[in-house]
Formats: C-alpha cells, structure tokens, sequence
C-alpha cells in the first residue's frame, strides 16, 4: 500500500517543481472522445491534435522537443501459450500469463524510443513496447531463461492482431509548437475507456505530460444484442433457438415440394 | 459486405459466411445431414474464434433440422417416445459438454479436444462409411441381392434391463443404450458444434434396430431440441452464441438444402455414402495433418480477464 502512494506523490512533487522550472505545457485534443461500433465498423482513425504551449517566461532553451503519444486500452489479463511435442501431437504446454496489460496499446513519437529518455523514465511511464510493463502471475512454470521467449512472443501476437503498435516518427509537426498523429484503431478493438497519454521531452527528461480520456462503445444493435447477451442469456438463448426454428419452418413452407 | 459481428467481435464478409453457409446447407440437403461437422471447422479455418463457431453452429442445426421436422412430423414419421428418452439423455449430455467446455477453455486445451475429436471421430465414422459404400457398390455391381437386416434380429443391446416398449418403432428395448446413446450425441455435440446425425442414424439402425421409416424424422427431432438445449445452455455457460452469424449461416443453410436435396434425388444410396465417407474422412485428416505437423506459430495468446473476455 505504501508504494503506490510514495509513487502518487513523487508524481505530484515532480509535477509541481515541473510548473517552478519550465513552463511548457502541453494542451492536447482528440478528433473524436468517442468511437462507436455499428454494425459497419471496420476499424477507424483517430487524430491527436496538441500544441506546446509556452508563455513570456519561458526560458528559450536550444534543443528541439520530442513527443510521445500513447493510446491506451482498458487492461486485461493475457495468457500465453506455447506448443510443444506430446505423443506426436502438437499441444499448449508451458504458458505464462501476463497481468494488467493493456488491450490496446499505440505509440507515436518523433524520434527513437531510446533517443527520449532514458530507461528508467521510460519504464516508469510505459513508453514504447519494450518499455511495458509485463507483470506474470507468480504460478508461471517456465524457466527464467525462457521468460523473455514468452514476452516477445506475445508482443508479437499482439501486433499481428494490430492491437499494439509503434509509429516512431509518428507524429508530424505543423508549426514549431503545434504537432498532430494519426492512430489507427482496428476492427477488433475491445470496448472499455481509454486513455490517450502524452509526454513532451526535451534533453532526455520530460518537460509536461498530459492525459485525455478516450471511449470505445458499441451503440444500437450492436450495443442492444451485446448487452442481451451478457445480462440476459436465457432469454438471448431462446430468441436465437426461436429464430433458428422459425428459419427453419419458414424455408419448409417456402420450399415445400408439392 | 463487411459487418461487425456484435459477440465475436470481429468484422466479417456477409457474403463469405453466407457462402459458407449455403454450400455446407448444400451438402446437408445432398447427404441428408445436419453439415455441422463440416460448417464448424470451416468457421475455425476462417478466422472465427472456435468458441463462437461452435456455440452458433449449434443455433444453425437447429435451424438446419427444423424444416427436415415439419417435413417427418406431417408423414408421422417421427416416434415420438423414443426421440424425447433420447432427448433426455441428450440435454444431460449436452449440459455437461457446456461445463467441459468452459473449463477446457480456462485451461487452454479447447483447440487441442476439438482437434482430438474431430480426428477421432470423423475418423472412425468416415472409415467404416468407406468400407460399407464400396461393399454396397461391390455387391451391387456383381449383382448380388442385398442381405437386409431383419429387424427383429437381436444383439447385447436387447439384453439389458429396464425395458420399455416404443410402439411406433415396434421396439421393446431397455431405456439405458438409449439415454446412453443420447447423452453421448448430445455432449459431442454441444462441445464440438455437430449435430450427429451421421453418428445417431447408424446407432439407431444397427444398435437399436429401429425401423428405416422413422430413424430420420426421429433422430432429426431429437437432434433439433438437443441442439436448442445446447444453444441454451451455450448462451448462458459460455456467452459465445453470436445470433447475426448464426442468422446469416441458417439463412445460407436452409437455401442451399434444397438444392443439394434435389440433386440428392438423382444420385444412388450407396454412391452418396461413399462421397460422404470420402468427405468427412478429409475434414478428420484436415484436423490430424494440424495436430501432428509443426504448427507455423509454436505460441498462441488467450484473454483471460478484463476487457473483452
């Protein structure tokens, strides 16, 4: 309990002595605070507008800013597995699951992960894949020399399924202080809150961050089926056994030869 | 036609499902079966999370058998006290599949049961078709009169106990093969999307000898409520009917039936059996080659919790 409190308040300290000593902010915008799913939705594009904000005071120091901006999922817990030989047969054997990951998860940035900050600052905040935080539940049987087979194999799944991503040089400058990215979210996003996070850097160390909240919600049929099905499952199970026999009967009356 | 399908979760072809769901339909209509043993792994091969795929083919045979029912039931073909003792064994049967699925799920072998099973029992079933159809065709060609079965012929079936008399299909047999019988087709089913059509009608005939004119219509009845009892039991156990796929595969189904029925009519019985042992022999080696050749991708990743489960 007590670390994640001493976490909150290095984090409001460091903001505050953040605001005594630069003055950069960061104001950002979505094109959209809500993407919602129909029965047309094949994935859609979402734009980060944002702008670095400086005022009178600002010391002018030389070196250019660096971005990154994370678009993250509600979290989930995601087993891996892997097939190994038994009898012949091909079969899950050793698996490893991965807990509080995030279910989305697209970065952009205008440079090289490693060229923003350093490690530490990086693991800390969650930027870039390498730098995620992927905890595994202690009941995990795999050998700690194989541990990291297991975590690049499920980064790897993940970004086939085009639910991580990485645009590095993502994001495009308009003027010297406003900057825009394009993030693309896939049709098999999960629904839930998101949250869009981003960092401005300078010399290695962040100068601001700043977080929007993003919704992804099925709405109409899509919302009404989902919902029937989950709180409502007999009556969902007799409308479709209902649905299929009517079908049924209704192409034997159709069809019916004489 | 791309549209969302609100359970899987996933974006589809309309015209690519409703495809599939016609030439299966097709095929059902041709052979005379419910066509889940083959619609179920086409939905896998697809990209369909297998969960989804077998749970709304069970809504599909449901569909797939209703219009075969109306049919048997209005010729009284349907032996009604038979098919509802097998319909009990078949919803217990079916209840116990949903639990074994879901705690197969959970672990990760699901894929793995599936495989096992479609090879095992496509297999099997497929093998002994082969053999009968090409002694059917061998006999038939050499000119030698068919040896039919007598009905009355008797095996160890009829020597258990708890005998009950089913009029309609001139049976005194004991209750036991029967809920047997019934609950093993209806937990297969339930677990590995089929109907088992192909595996009660041969149980029907040559374990209970129940007489040719009512096997169909009351295997079909019993298949209809065993598979709606799954669909049930799916949507509440597991949550992975999704009802616009079902509907578009039931609507491809019952249109392709009728014209694989028509073209059914022209083809000889044993010729039939002999395609359909050939078809349902490849989709268990299409499941045997997956299981024993190195898989492309030895890794695989499951939602366990949170979003999206």
């Amino acid at each position: 309990m007590i670390y994640p409190l001493a976490l909150l308040i290095s984090a409001v300290l460091s903001l505050l002595s953040l605001r005594q000593t630069h003055s950069e902010e960061l104001v950002t915008a979505l094109s959209t605070d809500l993407v919602s799913i129909q029965s047309n939705f094949t994935g859609t594009e979402i734009v980060v507008f944002g702008q670095i904000s400086r005022d009178l005071n600002t010391i002018a120091r030389p070196g250019v800013y660096d971005l990154a901006i994370v678009i993250e999922g509600p979290s989930q817990d995601i087993t891996t597995r892997r097939k190994g030989r038994f009898l012949g047969v091909w079969v899950n054997r050793d698996y490893e699951t991965f807990q509080n990951v995030p279910s989305f998860y697209a970065l952009a940035s205008t440079s090289k992960i490693g060229n923003l900050a350093d490690r530490e600052l990086l693991d800390e905040l969650g930027i870039g894949l390498n730098y995620l935080n992927l905890a595994v539940s202690g009941s995990s049987g795999v050998p700690p020399s194989e541990r990291d087979d297991f975590r690049k194999a499920f980064l790897r799944l993940r970004q086939q399924q085009g639910l991580y991503s990485e645009q590095l040089e993502g994001i495009e400058f308009l003027t010297d202080n406003m900057f825009r990215t394009t993030v693309y979210l896939p049709a098999n996003i999960p629904v839930g809150n998101y949250k869009v996070k981003s960092f401005l850097f300078q010399d290695k160390g962040l100068l601001s961050k700043r977080e929007e909240e993003l919704s992804v919600a099925k709405i109409g049929f899509e919302q009404f089926t989902f919902t029937m099905a989950r709180n409502h499952p007999l009556v969902y199970g007799l409308v479709a056994v209902l649905l299929a026999i009517f079908t049924g009967w209704l192409a034997g009356i159709v069809f019916k030869k004489d | 036609m791309q549209v969302y399908l609100p359970i899987a979760e996933i974006p589809v072809n309309m015209f690519v499902i409703f495809g599939m769901g016609g030439a299966v339909g097709f095929l059902s209509g041709l052979f005379g079966i419910g066509g889940g043993f083959l619609l179920t792994p086409l939905l896998i091969f697809s990209g369909i999370p297998p969960a989804v795929s077998v749970a709304t083919v069970t809504t599909q045979v449901v569909a797939s058998s209703a219009s075969g029912v109306v049919a048997y039931w209005r010729r009284k073909a349907i032996d009604f006290k038979l098919a509802i003792t097998l319909l009990i064994g078949g919803i217990v049967g079916s209840f116990l599949g949903v639990v074994l699925f879901d705690v197969l799920q959970s672990v990760g072998q699901l894929d793995l049961v599936i495989s096992l099973s479609y090879v095992t029992f496509l297999g099997a079933i497929g093998g002994l078709m082969l053999v009968e159809s090409v002694r059917a065709i061998r006999r038939r060609r050499s000119g030698q009169t068919v040896s039919v079965r007598r009905p009355g012929q008797h095996n160890w079936v009829h020597g258990l106990p708890l005998k009950v008399r089913f009029r309609q299909s001139k049976l005194y047999v004991s209750i036991i093969p029967i809920l047997v019988l019934g609950g093993l087709i209806g937990f297969l089913g339930t677990v590995l999307g089929i109907g088992g059509g192909f595996m009660m009608v041969p149980a029907l005939i040559y374990l209970l000898r129940v007489p040719a004119n009512v096997v169909i219509g009351t295997s079909l009845f019993q298949i209809l409520f065993t598979m709606a009892a799954a669909t049930i039991f799916h949507a509440i156990g597991t949550q992975t009917v999704d009802i616009v796929l079902a509907l578009t595969l039931m609507i491809g189904g019952v249109i392709g039936a009728q014209f694989g029925a028509r073209m059914g009519q022209s083809l000889r019985g044993d010729q039939l059996r002999l395609l359909l042992a050939m078809l349902v022999l490849s989709v268990g080696l299409r499941f045997a080659v997956d299981l024993l050749l190195t898989p492309e991708d030895l890794y695989s990743i499951a939602i366990m919790k949170g979003a999206g489960t």
